[in-house]
This record gives C-alpha cells, sequence and structure tokens, in this order.
C-alpha cells in the first residue's frame, strides 16, 4: 500500500472525534453543536473505511454509507428541531434549553 | 529497478497528498468548533468534509468519496447554510458560558477519550495494522459497493432507507406550520 | 393406526364443556338464566355422544383395543397403556423433554368418559331445577361446565402433565363450586378448605413427576412407566408415595379426608357430581391409570389398600352419629372410596373402577334424592326433623331405597356386584394382611348398612313429623321440577340394573374391556369359592346392618349404647380437625404473631419510613447532578465512554 498505514488514518480518525467532542461539549450555539456532531460522525467513517481497506472486507464501506444516511437523517431532524425553536422566537443557546432540570 | 523507483516516487507522492490532506482536514475541524460565526464553521465542514474524500481516495474507497462529495458537502453542509441564513446571526463567544467546571470537565474528557484512542491504535499497530499492499481493482468501485450493498446487507439498507424516510417525516412535521405549541 | 372415530370423540368430548363454559360466560346477561342451564346441559351431553363415539371406535378395533404398548422384559412386563394417543401440539419443550398436548383413549379413558359426561349431564340436568330462582345461575352453570370440562382433562390427558393440569384444574373448578354461595361464611371457609388440602396432594404428585422427569427424562405415560423397571426401589417408592398423596387429597382418604364433609356447603348436585360420582373418585382412576408405577412399589400400594380400609372403616363409624342428610352420605362416600382404594390397591384395578362406576350412579342418585328432600323442605339439612317425609314424596322414598340398597349391596343391587368383588379380592391375597382388609371390608358392609338405614328409617317412614307437615311444598303439583324428576328415575334404573354388567364369577364383561389398560394382579385375581363366601359374607353383614337399624331407629327395641366418649369421638370425626388445628394452624399462629410481634414491628415497620426518608434525602443530593444542561449530559456521556474505553484497555 502507497503511503502511510492504516494505524495513521486510525489516528487522524481520532483526533478529529476529540475535536468534534471537544465541541459538542463546550460550543453553545445549537448549531455549531451539530456541526460538531457531523466531525465526530466523520471521524468514524474515517476509522471504518481505514479498516475496511486493511481487511479487504466491503462491510465496512457499507457500514460508512449507513453512517452517512444516518448523519442525514440527524441533520434532518436537528435542523427541524433548530427552525422550530427560531419559529417559536426561543433562543439556539443549548444552554438556556434547561426545562429538565432536576 | 525502475518499477522500484516508479513506485518510490508515487509512494512519495501519496505522502504528500495525505499530509496535506491531514491537515487541511485537522484545521479546518479546528476551525468549525473555533469560529464564533456559524456561517464560517459550516463553511469550514466543507472542507473538512473534503480533505476526508481524499483520504478516502487514498484507501481505495472511491465511490464512497464520491458520496461524501455529493452527500455532505452538496447536500447536507448547504441545507445547514441555508438554516443559518434563515436563523440570522447569533453571536456567542465559543469559550465561555457555563459552569466553569463543565469546560474543565470537557477538554478531561475528549482528552482522555483520545489517549485512549491513540493508546488502543498504538497497541493494535505494532501487530496487524501494517497493510499488506494491494487490493483488488474492484475495491471500492461504485459497481462492487452496489454488488455488496444490495446481495449482502440488504436489509441493512432497508432499514437504513426506513430510517432516512421516518427522519424526512419527522423533520417535516418539525419545521410545518401547522403546528401549534402542544 | 389413526381412528378417527376415537380422536374425534374425545376431543368432541373434551372440548364440549369448555365451549359451554365460555359460551355462557361471554353472552353473560344477554342470555336468560335458564338458557345458561340450557347451554351447560347440551354442551355436557355432546360430550357424552362424544364419549359413546370414541367408546365405539376403541369397541370397534379390537386390534388397538388390545395393542397393548407392553415393555417386556424378562420378570415383569410393564404395559404403559393401550389405544389411541393424539396429539394437538408440543406443549412444551426442555432439551429433550417434551410434552404434547395428548389425549389418550384407550378402555380405562373412555369407561371414564362414558362416568363422567354421562351422570354429569344427568346432575347438569338436575341442578336446571335445583339452581332455579338462585341469583348466579349463569355464574353456576360456567363453573359446572368448567369442572366436567377440568374432569374430562384429567381422564383423557396422553401424559401425567396433562393430567396433573387436569387434576389443578379440577381442584380450582370445585374451590369455585363449593364457595359458590360465597355470601355465607361457612361456604368460603370449607372452599378454602378443600382448595389447600388438594393443593397438599398437587404438591406431592408434583414433586412425585420431577422425580420421574429426572430418572426417565419422560412424563408421557408409555415411556415413563417403560423406564419406571430400572429405576431404584426408593424412587420408585418416592414416585408411588407421591402419586398417593395426591390421590388420597383428592379422593379424601385418610390422613387428607376432613376437607369432604365441609365441602357439602356447596349447592347439592355440585355434591353429587364432584363429591360423589366423579372427583372425589379420580385418586382410584390415577392409581389403575399409574399402576405400572404402583406395581413397582407394591409396599406403597399395599399402604394405598390399608389407607382404603382404614377409611373405609373411619368413615362409616363417623356416619352413624351424623345428622346433616348431605354428610352423612359424604362420610358413606368416603367409606366407598376407601373400598375402592382397597381395590385398586391389592391390585383389582377392573373391580375399583368397576365399583367407581356403580357408585357414581347410586351415590349421585343419594344426593339427588336428598336434594330433592332439601328442596321440598326449602333447605333444612337435618334428618331429625325429617321423619315422615316419605309419606309426601313417594317417587323420592323409591329412588332413595334404590340407591341405599345398592349402597349397601343387597343383591340385585348394583352395589353387590361391585363391592363383593373387591373383598374377594383381597381374599385372594391370602397374606394376613389380606385377611385384615377381608374383616374390614365385611366389617365397613355393615356399618354401610347400618349408617344408610338409619338415614332411611329416620327420614322417610311413619307419619310426617310437625315439621316436614310445616315447610313441605309441592314444586307444581309435583316432588320437583321435570328436569329434577327425570335424572333421578335415570339413576334410579342404572343404579339397579348398572351392576349386571358384570358378576365376576360368572361374566366379566368390564375387566375384560379393561384388561389392556389396567389388568387385574394375579395374586388378586379370587377364585369362585372365594367370591361366593365373600358374597355370602358381606350381604349378611348388610342385612345384619340394616336390621340393627330397623331395630334402633324404626322400632325402639334396641336402645343407642351409651357410651359417651365414643359417641363424642365420632361426633368430632377422631377429632381430625382438632388435631390439625393443634399441629399445623396454632403454631403456625403462634409463630406468626411472634414474627409480627418481633420482626415486623421492630424491623419492617421500622424500616420503612427510614427507607423513604433515605430515598428522598438521596435523591436530594442526586437532583443536582440534572442541571438541564444538554452539555453536562453530553459530558457524563463521554466520561462514562472513556471510562468504558479505559476498562477495555486495562482488560487487554
Amino acid at each position: 500500500m502507497l503511503g502511510p498505514d492504516v494505524a495513521w488514518y486510525v489516528a487522524v480518525a481520532a483526533v478529529l472525534f476529540g475535536i468534534g467532542a471537544l465541541g459538542v461539549l463546550i460550543r453553545r450555539n445549537t448549531l455549531v453543536v451539530l456541526l460538531s456532531l457531523e466531525l465526530m460522525l466523520n471521524a468514524g467513517n474515517l476509522a471504518l473505511i481505514a479498516l475496511s481497506r486493511h481487511w479487504h472486507n466491503g462491510s465496512g464501506q457499507i457500514f460508512a454509507l449507513a453512517v452517512m444516511a444516518v448523519a442525514a437523517s440527524e441533520v434532518c431532524v436537528g435542523l427541524g428541531l433548530v427552525v422550530a425553536l427560531n419559529r417559536r422566537r426561543l433562543s439556539l443557546d443549548v444552554d438556556t434549553l434547561s426545562e429538565l432540570r432536576g | 529497478m525502475s518499477t522500484l523507483v516508479a513506485a518510490s516516487a508515487g509512494n512519495v507522492l501519496v505522502w504528500i497528498v495525505w499530509v496535506v490532506a491531514v491537515f487541511s482536514c485537522l484545521g479546518s475541524g479546528i476551525a468549525v468548533i473555533t469560529f464564533s460565526n456559524p456561517f464560517y464553521s459550516a463553511l469550514a465542514l466543507i472542507g473538512n468534509l473534503g480533505s476526508l474524500a481524499v483520504m478516502y481516495l487514498l484507501l481505495s474507497a472511491e465511490f464512497v468519496a464520491a458520496a461524501q462529495v455529493l452527500v455532505y458537502a452538496g447536500a447536507v453542509v448547504v441545507m445547514f447554510l441555508f438554516v443559518i441564513a434563515y436563523v440570522g446571526p447569533r453571536r456567542e463567544t465559543p469559550w465561555s458560558g457555563g459552569p466553569s467546571w463543565q469546560t474543565v470537565g470537557a477538554v478531561g474528557a475528549a482528552g482522555a477519550l483520545l489517549v485512549e484512542i491513540v493508546v488502543a491504535v498504538g497497541m493494535q499497530a505494532n501487530g496487524s495494522l501494517h497493510s499488506d499492499g494491494k487490493v483488488g481493482a474492484a475495491f471500492g468501485t461504485p459497481a462492487w459497493v452496489g454488488r455488496v450493498f444490495l446481495i449482502d446487507h440488504l436489509l441493512a439498507f432497508e432499514i437504513t432507507s426506513v430510517v432516512l424516510l421516518i427522519a424526512a417525516v419527522g423533520g417535516v412535521i418539525l419545521g410545518s406550520h401547522t403546528r401549534r405549541t402542544a | 393406526m389413526l381412528n378417527t372415530s376415537e380422536i374425534a370423540g374425545s376431543w368432541l368430548c373434551l372440548l364440549a364443556p369448555l365451549g359451554g363454559t365460555i359460551l355462557i360466560t361471554l353472552l353473560g346477561t344477554r342470555i336468560p338464566r335458564v338458557a345458561a342451564g340450557w347451554i351447560a346441559t347440551t354442551s355436557v351431553f355432546v360430550a357424552f355422544g362424544g364419549a359413546i363415539w370414541a367408546f365405539v371406535g376403541v369397541h370397534g378395533n379390537p386390534t388397538d383395543a388390545s395393542n397393548v404398548h407392553c415393555v417386556t422384559n424378562a420378570a415383569n412386563p410393564v404395559c404403559g397403556g393401550s389405544g389411541e394417543i393424539t396429539t394437538a401440539w408440543t406443549w412444551l419443550q426442555s432439551g429433550s423433554f417434551h410434552v404434547g398436548l395428548s389425549l389418550l383413549v384407550d378402555p380405562l379413558s373412555t369407561v371414564m368418559m362414558l362416568i363422567v359426561s354421562g351422570v354429569g349431564g344427568l346432575i347438569v340436568l338436575y341442578s336446571i331445577g335445583y339452581m332455579d330462582g338462585d341469583d348466579e345461575e349463569r355464574r353456576y352453570f360456567a363453573y359446572i361446565s368448567f369442572f366436567v370440562f377440568s374432569m374430562l382433562l384429567l381422564v383423557e390427558g396422553g401424559n401425567l402433565l396433562l393430567l396433573l393440569a387436569g387434576w389443578g384444574l379440577v381442584g380450582l373448578s370445585s374451590y369455585l363450586l363449593i364457595g359458590f354461595w360465597h355470601e355465607r361464611p361457612s361456604a368460603v371457609q370449607a372452599a378454602k378448605k378443600a382448595f389447600v388440602m388438594n393443593a397438599f396432594g398437587d404438591a406431592t404428585m408434583a414433586l412425585a413427576f420431577f422425580i420421574l422427569i429426572a430418572h426417565t427424562h419422560s412424563l408421557a405415560f408409555a415411556t415413563s412407566f417403560a423406564a419406571v423397571p430400572h429405576l431404584s426401589g426408593t424412587a420408585v417408592d418416592l414416585v408411588a408415595l407421591g402419586l398417593l398423596g395426591g390421590a388420597a387429597a383428592k379422593s379424601a382418604q385418610i390422613p387428607l379426608q376432613t376437607w369432604l364433609p365441609d365441602a357439602m356447603e356447596g349447592p347439592t348436585p355440585v355434591s353429587a357430581l364432584i363429591h360423589a360420582a366423579t372427583m372425589v373418585t379420580a385418586g382410584v382412576y390415577l392409581i389403575a391409570r399409574t399402576h405400572p408405577i404402583f406395581e413397582q412399589a407394591r409396599t406403597i400400594e399395599l399402604i394405598a389398600a390399608g389407607t382404603g380400609a382404614l377409611t373405609l372403616l373411619v368413615a362409616g363409624l363417623i356416619a352413624l352419629v351424623q345428622t346433616d342428610i348431605k354428610r352423612v352420605i359424604a362420610y358413606s362416600t368416603m367409606s366407598q372410596i376407601g373400598y375402592m382404594f382397597l381395590g385398586a390397591g391389592v391390585g383389582a384395578y377392573s373391580s375399583g373402577m368397576f365399583h367407581l362406576m356403580t357408585h357414581a350412579f347410586f351415590k349421585a342418585l343419594l344426593f339427588m334424592t336428598a336434594g330433592l328432600a332439601i328442596h321440598a323442605l326449602a333447605g333444612e339439612q337435618d334428618i331429625r326433623n325429617m321423619r315422615g317425609l316419605g309419606r309426601l314424596m313417594p317417587f323420592t322414598k323409591w329412588c332413595f331405597l334404590a340407591g341405599a340398597l345398592a349402597l349397601v349391596g343387597i343383591p340385585p343391587f348394583s352395589g353387590f356386584f361391585s363391592k363383593d368383588s373387591i373383598v374377594a379380592s383381597t381374599a385372594a391375597l391370602g397374606t394376613w394382611y389380606g385377611w385384615i382388609f377381608w374383616v374390614c371390608g365385611i366389617a365397613g358392609a355393615f356399618l354401610t348398612g347400618l349408617y344408610t338405614f338409619r338415614l332411611w328409617f329416620l327420614v322417610f317412614p311413619g307419619e310426617p313429623s310437625p315439621f316436614v307437615r310445616e315447610h313441605h311444598h309441592k314444586h307444581h303439583g309435583r316432588e320437583g321440577a321435570w328436569t329434577m324428576l327425570v335424572p333421578v328415575g335415570v339413576l334410579a334404573v342404572l343404579a339397579t340394573v348398572g351392576g349386571w354388567l358384570q358378576w365376576s364369577p360368572q361374566w366379566h364383561p368390564f375387566s375384560n374391556w379393561l384388561e389392556p389398560a389396567a389388568r387385574t394382579l394375579a395374586v388378586a385375581a379370587p377364585t369362585n369359592t372365594q367370591e361366593y363366601y365373600t358374597s355370602v359374607a358381606t350381604v349378611l353383614a348388610g342385612l345384619a346392618g340394616i336390621a340393627v337399624a330397623w331395630a334402633i331407629y324404626s322400632e325402639r327395641k334396641l336402645a343407642i349404647p351409651a357410651a359417651p366418649f365414643w359417641r363424642r369421638t365420632l361426633e368430632h370425626k377422631f377429632w381430625f380437625d382438632e388435631l390439625y388445628d393443634a399441629v399445623f394452624y396454632k403454631p403456625a399462629a403462634v409463630f406468626a404473631a411472634a414474627l409480627r410481634r418481633e420482626f415486623e414491628e421492630p424491623v419492617v415497620l421500622q424500616t420503612g419510613p427510614d427507607l423513604g426518608r433515605t430515598t428522598l434525602e438521596t435523591g436530594g443530593f442526586v437532583r443536582r447532578i440534572q442541571t438541564g444542561l444538554l452539555r453536562t449530559y453530553v459530558l457524563f456521556l463521554a466520561a462514562g465512554a472513556a471510562g468504558v474505553v479505559l476498562a477495555f484497555l486495562i482488560a487487554k
């Protein structure tokens, strides 16, 4: 295989996943949280595809495609929520949406 | 000899492409979570997705790379941009607010996950994550993916389609004007 | 070989009463009360038709009837029953052990099907008249057809588990029927008592089945019986003992007999159906059905016979002092079932089953005539008030007399033919205990004559007493509704001629019929000489009993011996209730009180509030984690994931 070993791809995926996780944990803007979620999902996809290449097994790619579909669904619902929040003149700051406080 | 030189030349080229892609990927990722304006974040996500598609190509996953560009960059991000434009500019200072232990904990947890994955990969890399070179020419091509998807994983395919359908219906309901506060 | 009429007949027989129950329950108040009675009656008579159908199938299929599934091992052939097994589906399966929902149609089960559905049908018909005007007739008829279904399940079940299911269901339906008049505390008590006593028997049976499963991996009759000879003696003894426990509880044999007299709290047709004709005889059926097990545990089988002998004496003695007409008959039932146990226990299964059949006729008849009397006297059951009823109710009187003579065993009434061959079988044993059983049987015959005709002389002959004159009322100018009189008449005829089916010394089609399913042991097959002298002895003893009863209760020539201790003993039914009260109830009550004082009040009642307070405090503390901030939740999620991955890494 030309270029770096699969291990390096997986390491990149790990770092990307960490960045995405940090974004989800820290950012308060709903839209950015959703974008960060996309980062995490893509990190997972990268690992899946790299390992699929490593094991010569197509299932990893299929799984990545399924993840894309799920990500699209998630964006669809998430953005729907954002639009609904906006229509009700609610803040998009996740910290203000705290009605579940015990 | 000449094939070896050609191979090593190709190898260098691949390394260069890879390094560029990785930097672009991680850089745009960091950009996504640091920009205070979500519009810029979404634009940065396009860069991130594009560089990932390059890496998919290096991993002989042509179909997924194409799908990545079409579905993500083409559809998902565009949808993000629409919504961001619809919602209008809302600024926040990214690194503040909430209880301070939240931020500390967030950095800690994300860092811990990162370290753990790297350790796990490292443990594995010594042994079995050396790649052994070639895969078949068909690997990753649309025809091959189609066959695997629709023959070996037909159920997964159908379930995915149902999930998409449900999400579409959910999105329509959430965004519909007629729905009043419950 | 598939035999349609056996299969169809047996399923029709089983399911028709269940259908009746369901129909009555679903239709509820949309049908008039009397319609419920007719649905129940029809369903049980349909079941009788199914039983006849199956009977014809078995009868017309001699290869099938004699197709005995014997597993011959040199010493003792074990016959696992004959006939047709029809399986609807596999009921439950666990590894190699599986139980099918299957019915067994063989000579033994067809006889029981005929008795249960035939006599049962007559009794249900009688109920229509007897229960007329009760507030909850529909419930009654739903229960009673459910009971017939349960009983048919018991006798038709193609394996021991299905038999146990039927066994439990008859226990349940008898509980429901005994406690039918649930506004009477005594009825509720009696129902509970019957249920608990029967549950004890169910438990011992279940334990026996567990042992059987552990050793033979099967509850199907044929396979488990085939495996029984390979079991250790102890295991077989335990299995037989467990089965005997179940049989004794259901058939009200000592020491589990105390529930039967109390069960007379139920409506009289219930007493006739459950406590005379069908359910209480299930124990005899069980012994006959599982005789391969009992034959391998001969000691236990003889204990069963001894139990029967003891019960027939004790019950006969207690019956002498009872004053409630139904209780007298109830003790007589216990006593007669003692005879059946005696017969089945010594190995004369067909004699036991034959007595079961004739007993079903004459005892149902006695209960139903008693019911006519009770009905005509507006619920009065005390025989001391009843003198001279015969003048007003001649039909009842003569029918009762037929039943009484059959019960005492005076030829040519049916009891003569069935009871005598049981006693003769004990003589055939020829051993010391055989002769003890024989003497018990003869003494029992004397007691039977005495208590039966005590009842007769106290109730029917002579001038009507003032009480009778005052309370007696006719039903449309007759002694009862026609639905009550017809079954009584039919049973009176059966009680008279039913025994002619078989007179062991000369002809024995009944035994021949049962032979493939339950062959009489060679040791218990009496010679003709034994039959004859036993018959003479029992008939003489019965006549002596009648004569003594006549002398004491009719002519007042003999005084009742004044033996206050014995009298009190009998009136207290040998103090069985008091004994069980002292041995089981009192310690349990004391223990429970101590638990309440020492444990519940200081520990449980204190713990409750403590527990609540602690929960509240913990909840208040934990509540603070619920910040409502999405990001906090995600943080916990991420931290948890990190922890899990860490655990995996460490494990690696």
